[in-house]
């Protein structure tokens, strides 16, 4: 696996494409991303895993993309923010986050919209407070949360009958 | 002001013109700013807080794999001079001090930078910076301003012969007489802690010198593109021109992001040095380092039986950290000007002294010392209330300038221009339903539960101009329409991150009468933009709003000419404007797309409209009518445009075993004037509450005895989270400014200082029935748990 300059060779599908990159052994899962597989979803913000602002899918699974080393992912599926629309169709999830100006500066949003979506896969119907407590991993510093909260409320489905 | 008429934009919540681009991952902030081979640069900071700079040994750093250049302040004394000061303390009776990009000399704060190096990737970067040697002669440090006002204290700057950075007064200085015959009077001492602005972004730029053309082009996560290149310019030694600052989207700011800062210059001057493009993407310790909010406040009060006010007197005591070219010092003026506004206060002294200490500097934080001012206020109404046994609420609406009391010169010079802070307050308590509340604690209270109500005015002025500094209150837009009806609007303001470029486009959109889609917003490019200081004071909507307006009516009118030569119409025929379409007011059948028009200012004008100049174009300055800086009498100025306020009231119960405080509600009244979208105007009062609560609460920069920073990460600097935080419940009034265009008030600032004082006061309420009172924050529960088992 080992390439020029001391880089091994890593192989990612990010967001639904497969690709290879030359990458520094030391890389956070972030770093790769953003430098060397060019996807910017993904901001760091505190590179300590506190703010969530990194927040990827790796295997379907939320993960802070600053807590892992890019080399131990080799082979994952990695998705971002920027495959969770279908082409220009946004997910509802995603419009209820601009229709309701569910953010600001929009730096936290990777975070903010996959960990509403995860919840929302989980319990489809939850209350605010397991959605208050489903986004207290990911940190905002502009909008004081009301309108995150208020947007994954929205796209609350009723559960399904038993 | 203007009515705003039904099917008009402004004040309805248009959403994000462009939040596409944001909910998918798309929106570019400046460390997304592609630029292959570009180097990175990592800086080398100072482990100590007070030491001289001995020998620099470079020659491990530059034997380190992919290195390019390591850079010392020494390097770069030929290559600048020292960074200007957005407002100078040595030009105002205070202290100057020579800051350069990198420490030359003596290093006066644990991370004060002292020399970068650049390598070919960020971990080269910062795997060489850790191998640079540096000998430090360690100083003797003083970590708060009470000691570094001692004598015998350690100097930052010895030339000075004292640690005051400036000492300054504020009204006139007659508490004896305006307090003679008071009923009562109280003293006491108000102590705040350090806290940051902690934006999600941490500061970015890329800076690439061109050889060739010789000029130099800066991505920078700054709020004021314009006046950064002026400055850099300036400490470059280049001519402006030559300079070109580029802004993209801000993960926000808050004040953090204002000019001045010693990595505005560093990065540019090592893509100059090296001549090729150089990034840098500030780790979150560094971003940490920022202080704002330290305050001793001493008071004198003097008041009347019935608890109206007769004088204040303040000592201000600000610890600054270093001295630093950041206007950041400028937030104790301010706090000073702000002391006391908005309640009728016959005497009020503030002297307040900027203190240097061996701590990293303030930035300017939002909301910029005014919160300081709050605090000390609500504590006073309160502990009024306390001492005639009066209801707080009572007290405050007691002493409020009353709604008819308009245009209100305050002591400090500042004059209010509208307002009706009593209505806020009603607001407030009605929704909060106080007295279900207060029957509620007492409940609590019966079984042993501590539960606490506290309310807060905050009252902020806006929109400043500091005469000499590039603080403006005014600022410049340009709407061009072309020949295809597109429209393009140029600002010299900027959005932090908070989507002012949607209503700004909002404003256009209602006075040409054509829809958003339209509608393109160009901030943040000195090479496109008109100057501007950016963002700033609240005022984008203010300023650049206002400003676009102008432009856009003047673009209205050609179209207007035009569309009467087209339509064969009398001067005196009116045209209305919308949908797209320009029709005569008494026969809308006859109307005619507006791209049509346009076209026709284009193709057609010497056929149709001699008498017009064919320009759809116009370059507008708004600048606020009531500033006014020739000194009075008293040698006060009235330097701010707007002053928008809020009534704050929040519930929350403290656990008397841990300390713990648990936020049950949070009320807001909020009056910004004729508010342009309610989407952002409510987002924006949300997270300030936000960041007040959490500064009362537990945001605290924490320093051990060496002056060594302990916060440097978000597991230890507390910002709230989703769980921490009540929803905030928000009602809204509505006094237009007077004698502005639009009558918006500003809203960038609001929020924080009411939530703060509100949640203190609620502390010292719950904890009320122990005896026990907390003058000092955080309310963290540490602090309540020591108070609860110091009580007799």
């Amino acid at each position: 696996m080992t390439g020029d300059g001391g880089r091994v060779e890593l192989r990612l599908t990010v967001d639904g494409q497969e690709r290879v990159a030359a990458v520094d052994p030391r890389s956070l899962l972030l770093d790769a991303l953003r430098e060397d597989f060019g996807a910017t979803a993904p901001k760091a913000g505190c590179r300590t895993g506190d703010c969530g602002a990194c927040t990827v899918r790796v295997e379907g699974a939320i993960a802070k993309s600053c807590l892992r080393l890019a080399v131990a992912e080799d082979g994952s599926d990695v998705r971002t923010i920027a495959s969770m629309a279908d082409g220009d169709r946004l997910t509802p999830l995603q419009q209820a986050f601009w229709d309701l100006n569910a953010f600001q500066c929009g730096f936290c949003l990777s975070g903010m919209l996959l960990a509403g979506e995860d919840l929302l896969d989980r319990i489809p119907s939850p209350t605010d407070a397991q959605i208050r407590e489903a986004i207290s991993g990911n940190l905002c510093r502009c909008t004081g949360y009301d309108s995150i909260v208020a947007a994954i409320r929205s796209c609350a489905r009723p559960a399904a009958p038993s | 002001m203007t009515a705003l008429a039904p099917g008009r934009l402004t004040g309805t919540p248009v959403r994000r013109h462009d939040g596409d681009t944001f909910v998918t991952g798309r929106a570019g902030y400046t460390a997304d700013v592609p630029r292959p081979g570009a180097a990175h640069a990592a800086l080398v900071r100072s482990p100590h807080a007070h030491a001289r700079i001995g020998a620099i040994d470079t020659a491990a750093a530059r034997a380190m794999p992919g290195v390019l250049a390591v850079v010392t302040g020494d390097d770069l004394v030929a290559h600048c001079t020292e960074i200007p000061h957005g407002l100078d303390a040595g030009h105002l009776g205070g202290h100057h001090a020579a800051v350069r990009p990198l420490a030359t000399g003596t290093v006066r704060y644990a991370g004060e930078p002292v020399a970068a190096v650049v390598a070919t990737t960020p971990a080269d970067a910062a795997a060489a910076a850790a191998r640079v040697e540096i000998s430090w002669e360690r100083l003797p440090v003083v970590l708060d301003a009470g000691s570094a006002l001692l004598p015998g204290s350690p100097l930052l700057y010895p030339e000075w012969g004292d640690n005051v950075i400036i000492e300054r007064e504020v009204g006139p200085d007659d508490f004896g007489a305006a307090s003679a015959g008071a009923a009562h009077l109280l003293d006491g001492e108000l102590r705040t802690h350090r806290g940051t602005a902690a934006p999600m972004e941490t500061r970015s730029y890329l800076a690439d010198w061109d050889p060739g053309t010789e000029r130099l082009t800066v991505h920078a996560t700054t709020q004021n593109p314009h006046v950064l290149r002026t400055l850099l310019a300036t400490t470059l030694r280049m001519p402006e021109e030559q300079v070109r600052v580029i802004a993209p989207k801000l993960g926000g700011s808050f004040g953090l992001k204002m000019y001045g800062n010693r990595e505005d210059f560093i990065v540019p001057l090592l893509a100059r040095l090296l001549g090729r493009p150089v990034r840098w993407v500030e780790e979150r310790a560094a971003t940490m380092l920022a202080g704002t909010r330290e305050q001793v406040l001493r008071y004198r009060v003097a008041f009347d039986a019935d608890g109206r006010l007769r004088a204040l007197d303040v000592h201000a005591i600000s610890d600054h950290g270093a001295a630093a070219p950041t206007h950041g010092w400028g937030m104790a003026h301010v706090g000073a000007l702000s002391t006391g506004l908005g309640y009728v206060l016959p005497s009020c002294h503030v002297r307040y002294t900027v203190v240097a200490t061996n701590k990293a500097p303030w930035v300017g934080t939002k909301p910029f010392g005014k919160d300081g001012a709050t605090l000390l206020l609500e504590r006073v109404m309160d502990r009024i209330a306390g001492v005639l046994g009066l209801d707080p609420a009572t007290v405050r609406r007691r002493n409020f300038v009353p709604p008819d009391a308009f245009p209100w010169l305050h002591t400090s010079g500042l004059e209010l221009d509208s307002g009706d802070y009593a209505t806020a307050l009603d607001l407030t308590l009605r929704r909060l339903d106080l007295p279900a509340v207060r029957a509620e604690q007492e409940a609590a209270r019966g079984a042993g539960r501590l539960l606490g109500v506290g309310l807060a005015f905050e009252l902020m002025p806006e929109s400043a101009d500091i005469p000499g500094a590039m603080v403006a209150a005014y600022d410049t837009s340009t709407v061009r329409m072309s020949p295809t009806g597109r429209v393009t609007v140029l600002t010299g303001v900027t959005s932090p991150g908070t989507g002012n470029d949607t209503s700004i486009a909002q404003l256009v959109a209602d006075e040409l009468g054509v829809p958003m889609a339209s509608i393109t917003v160009v901030q943040g490019d000195t090479d496109l933009c008109p100057y501007g200081f950016g963002n700033i004071s609240s005022r984008s909507i203010i300023t650049g709003g206002n400003a676009a307006v102008l432009a856009a009516r003047d673009v209205a009118a050609t179209l207007r000419a035009t569309a009467r030569a087209m339509l064969q119409l009398q001067p005196e025929d009116e045209l209305v404007l919308a949908g797209g379409l320009i029709a005569p007011a008494t026969d809308p059948e006859r109307a005619v797309p507006v791209e049509a028009v346009a076209g026709a200012v284009h193709t057609l004008s010497y056929r149709l409209a001699l008498d017009v100049e064919p320009r759809l174009e116009s370059t507008r300055t708004y600048r606020p009518g009531n500033v006014r800086q020739q000194p009075d009498e008293l040698g006060r100025m009235q330097t701010y445009t707007t002053y928008p306020y809020a009534v704050h009231a929040s519930v929350l119960e403290v656990d008397p075993e841990t300390g713990g405080v648990s936020l049950l509600r949070h009320v807001v009244t909020h009056d910004c004037g004729t508010v342009v979208n309610p989407l952002f105007v409510d987002g924006q009062v949300t997270g300030g509450v936000a960041m007040g609560i959490g500064a009362a609460l537990g945001e605290e920069l924490v320093f051990d005895a060496d002056g060594t920073p302990l916060t440097t990460a978000f597991k230890t600097y507390l910002l709230p989270r989703a769980i921490d935080l009540p929803p905030v419940e928000l009602e809204h009034l509505c006094t237009p400014a007077p004698g502005t265009p639009l009558g918006a008030k500003g809203v960038g600032e609001s929020g924080f200082s009411g939530a703060q004082a509100a949640v203190v006061n609620a502390v010292n309420d719950a904890l009320a029935p122990r005896g026990v009172a907390l003058e000092s924050t955080p309310v963290s529960p540490p602090r309540i748990l020591a108070a609860l088992l110091e009580q007799p």
